[in-house]
């Protein structure tokens, strides 16, 4: 167990910390021509753009974090409970449920972008934060439900039942027995949300207009150019939070709880 | 049973259905969502004044300055430049803010694009005044769509007093279409060949010899695959080189003129494709990668736009201090670019101010000097003030950069864009995949 346990943490370190490297001594680099190794001048001008007023880089930052948390929170209200009724119950028309709610991780965004796009012009929607949140919804509530639902088909329901017969009402229930159970399940969903909220592209991209700026408008701009340092300043703004918040869910991705059963439980 | 119990008790059992059909609620409370935020969004909405295109024509130039006091003007500009970013949003956009007490905010974005499909869409649902998009950064090909498509406001051009320091012959046609004063200048762009002078101190005159030299050093040239911008416009040099001028070209597009030559040009380009870099199995996919290319030595020519680009690359440490830049004593191809309106913007007065203001020596000088971001003025320098036409000829010049005479005696026109289309496309066929 311990060598695999090494093995796993030296993958991560080579498929994770490694390609950062250059990233970072890209972001401090003036001048740096194949082919040395190392750049030949080290320059700050990156980073004074970072934190010019005019670049909009840390607007865009805020942007994000806001976007990304509300989707998140949006996204756990309704895939929570549209979990729990997938993995717990039957009903009549499951099956078209699932499909429904599962069809926006399977249908590239890019074919229905056009349409979507005139729907939200008219809802008065588009070039606004609520709409750009609202947009966010359609990738992230199917993986939301597809965690939650696997949790969910392995909780076993007379945990509840216990509870209910020794006198607990049903909210003490679900935040002293339910909750516990499922909640790491729930903070793979939330990873999963904030992190293809805070990547996402073009959605923003529709909705927003570029009125909305988010990092991964600003990222692209750059990367489109070629301006390797600008690019390599950015990603690190970009990378940190992801890794601040995978750092923080970490003890919560253990495996060891009665309601943590892996996926594909749908 | 008593009828309030009754109900209660359905209301529980709704609940309980509720329960176990949460989806259900998360399907009804979005489009109730919707709902509510588009009928919000619908208040407050008044048609009283005529709106301003129905205006503009009548009004005079301080009229239409005082109705800008005040506007946010949204300014859609391609935002891979750190330069051109920060002079825009701050220096320019103080400015603005300070004389007019318009707020100009930069969209940055990552090409045309995504403004054309905005207006477009905003066009398709209705969106007839408050558009997302007030003032474009743009030219040619885009031009000529959004012109196509009734996407642009004007014609306005001719309103704006500064328009006088232009010559008014480069206000007729954009890439030969013609621009009836639905765009106004921003600035100018004159190709030049950056190269390395450390590896080629004395780089071939014409298209010809570049060509002939490519078969000599193996390798060491190549150019970015058309559609590209940078990429199309080496092989529009190619068929100048092959006809003997640009004379051919100007008019709308002819079959006649272009069987003639074509094939020629294609052949040429396929006779040297094994010495490009690469051996010409691959093209680069835009002009940074092929600038790259010539940043690490692996090429000695690159083809760029912007006369200033090696200069700003140079001191922004992206290009070695020995690129230097030169032009074929044939000429090389120069154009402008322009700021349009949308159709539906709500800040048109805004726009034409920051459009006017945009041309005014002093703002085309600032962007010129190195603390602004090395631009290219459209301006006719013989029309402007005696200082104003001082100062442009004593700005400092890179190693890297042209005087601006050079630039002017050697600058050849576009051809329509029509020919481009089909030059590109054709290119495609004929080049990368014969």
């Amino acid at each position: 167990m311990t060598v695999l346990k090494r093995i796993i943490l030296l993958g991560l370190v080579i498929g994770v910390i490694l390609p950062m490297i250059p990233l970072f001594v890209w972001a401090f680099s003036g001048s740096w021509f194949y082919p040395s190794l190392l750049p030949q001048s080290l320059s700050l001008r990156s980073w004074s753009y970072v934190f010019h007023p005019g670049s909009r880089i840390l607007e865009a930052l805020f942007n994000s974090f806001f976007i990304a948390a509300s989707v998140t929170i949006l996204s756990l209200i309704v895939g929570v409970p549209a979990g729990k009724a997938i993995g717990m119950y039957r009903f009549k028309g499951k099956t078209i449920v699932e499909i429904i709610l599962l069809s926006p991780a399977l249908i590239p965004s890019m074919t229905v972008t056009m349409g979507m796009q005139v729907l939200f012009i008219r809802y008065g929607l588009s070039e606004t934060l609520m709409g750009v949140i609202l947009v966010h919804l359609i990738p992230t509530i199917p993986y939301m439900t597809v965690s939650m639902s696997a949790v969910f088909s392995h909780f076993d329901i007379s945990f509840e039942e216990q509870a209910r017969s020794l006198g607990a009402k049903s909210l003490s229930t679900f935040r002293h027995v339910t909750l516990p159970a499922v909640f790491p399940g729930m903070v793979v969903g939330a990873m999963f949300s904030f992190l293809i909220s805070w990547g996402q592209y073009v959605l923003t991209l529709m909705v927003g207009g570029g009125r909305i700026v988010t990092l991964p408008l600003l990222l692209y701009s750059f990367a489109v150019s070629g301006d390797n340092s600008l690019v390599g300043a950015l990603s690190l703004v970009f990378i940190i939070p992801s890794l601040v918040i995978l750092v923080l869910s970490s003890r919560f991705l253990t495996g060891e709880s009665s309601g943590m059963g892996g996926f594909g439980g749908v | 049973m008593a009828p309030g119990i009754s109900i209660l008790s359905e209301v529980k059992n709704i609940n309980k259905k509720f329960e176990k059909y949460a989806l259900k609620r998360a399907i009804v409370v979005i489009p109730l969502l919707l709902t509510v935020l588009s009928s919000l969004s619908a208040l407050g909405r008044s048609d009283e004044i005529l709106p301003f295109e129905e205006r503009y024509q009548t009004m005079d130039w301080e009229d239409i300055v005082a109705e800008a006091d005040g506007q946010t003007l949204y300014f859609y500009m391609w935002g891979g430049n750190e330069s051109y970013n920060r002079w825009v949003s701050s220096w320019f956009a103080g400015r603005l803010m300070e004389k007019y007490n318009v707020h100009l905010q930069m969209v940055p974005v990552d090409g045309p694009g995504v403004y054309i499909n905005k207006v477009l869409a905003e066009k398709q649902a209705g969106r007839n005044s408050g558009g997302s998009v007030d003032l474009m950064w743009i030219n040619g090909e885009n031009f000529r769509a959004m012109k196509k498509a009734d996407l642009l406001f004007g014609p306005f051009a001719d309103r704006l007093p500064n328009i006088s320091y232009m010559d008014e012959s480069k206000l007729e046609f954009d890439f030969g279409y013609p621009i009836e004063g639905y765009e106004s200048p921003y600035g100018a762009a004159q190709s030049v060949f950056e190269y390395n002078s450390a590896r080629v101190p004395d780089p071939p005159s014409d298209m010809g010899a570049l060509l002939e030299w490519a078969k000599e050093n193996p390798g060491r040239l190549t150019y970015p695959a058309p559609p590209d911008f940078t990429g199309s416009l080496f092989v529009r040099h190619v068929f100048y080189y092959v006809a003997g001028g640009y004379e051919d070209f100007m008019g709308p597009f002819d079959e006649e003129i272009y069987s003639r030559i074509a094939p020629k040009v294609w052949e040429l380009l396929n006779e040297v494709e094994p010495y490009l870099w690469s051996e010409g199995k691959t093209y680069p996919s835009n002009l940074s990668r092929t600038q790259d290319l010539l940043a690490n030595g692996e090429i000695w020519f690159s083809i760029n736009y912007s006369p200033d680009g090696a200069a700003d690359y140079i001191s922004k440490g992206r290009f070695p201090e020995s690129i230097r830049t030169y032009m074929f004593d044939t000429g090389m191809i120069g154009n402008l670019n322009f700021l349009a309106i949308s159709f539906n913007s709500n800040a048109k007065a805004a726009a034409m101010v920051a459009a006017n203001e945009v041309l005014s020596p002093e703002v085309q000088y600032h962007a010129a000097s190195p603390e602004g971001m090395f631009w290219m003025s459209p301006l006719d320098m013989e029309r402007l003030p005696e200082t104003y036409r001082r100062k442009f000829e004593s700005l400092p010049l890179a190693p890297s950069r042209l005087p601006a005479e050079t630039l002017n005696r050697f600058s050849l026109p576009e051809p329509g864009a029509d020919w481009l289309t089909r030059i590109e496309r054709d290119w495609q066929a004929e080049v990368l995949r014969k």
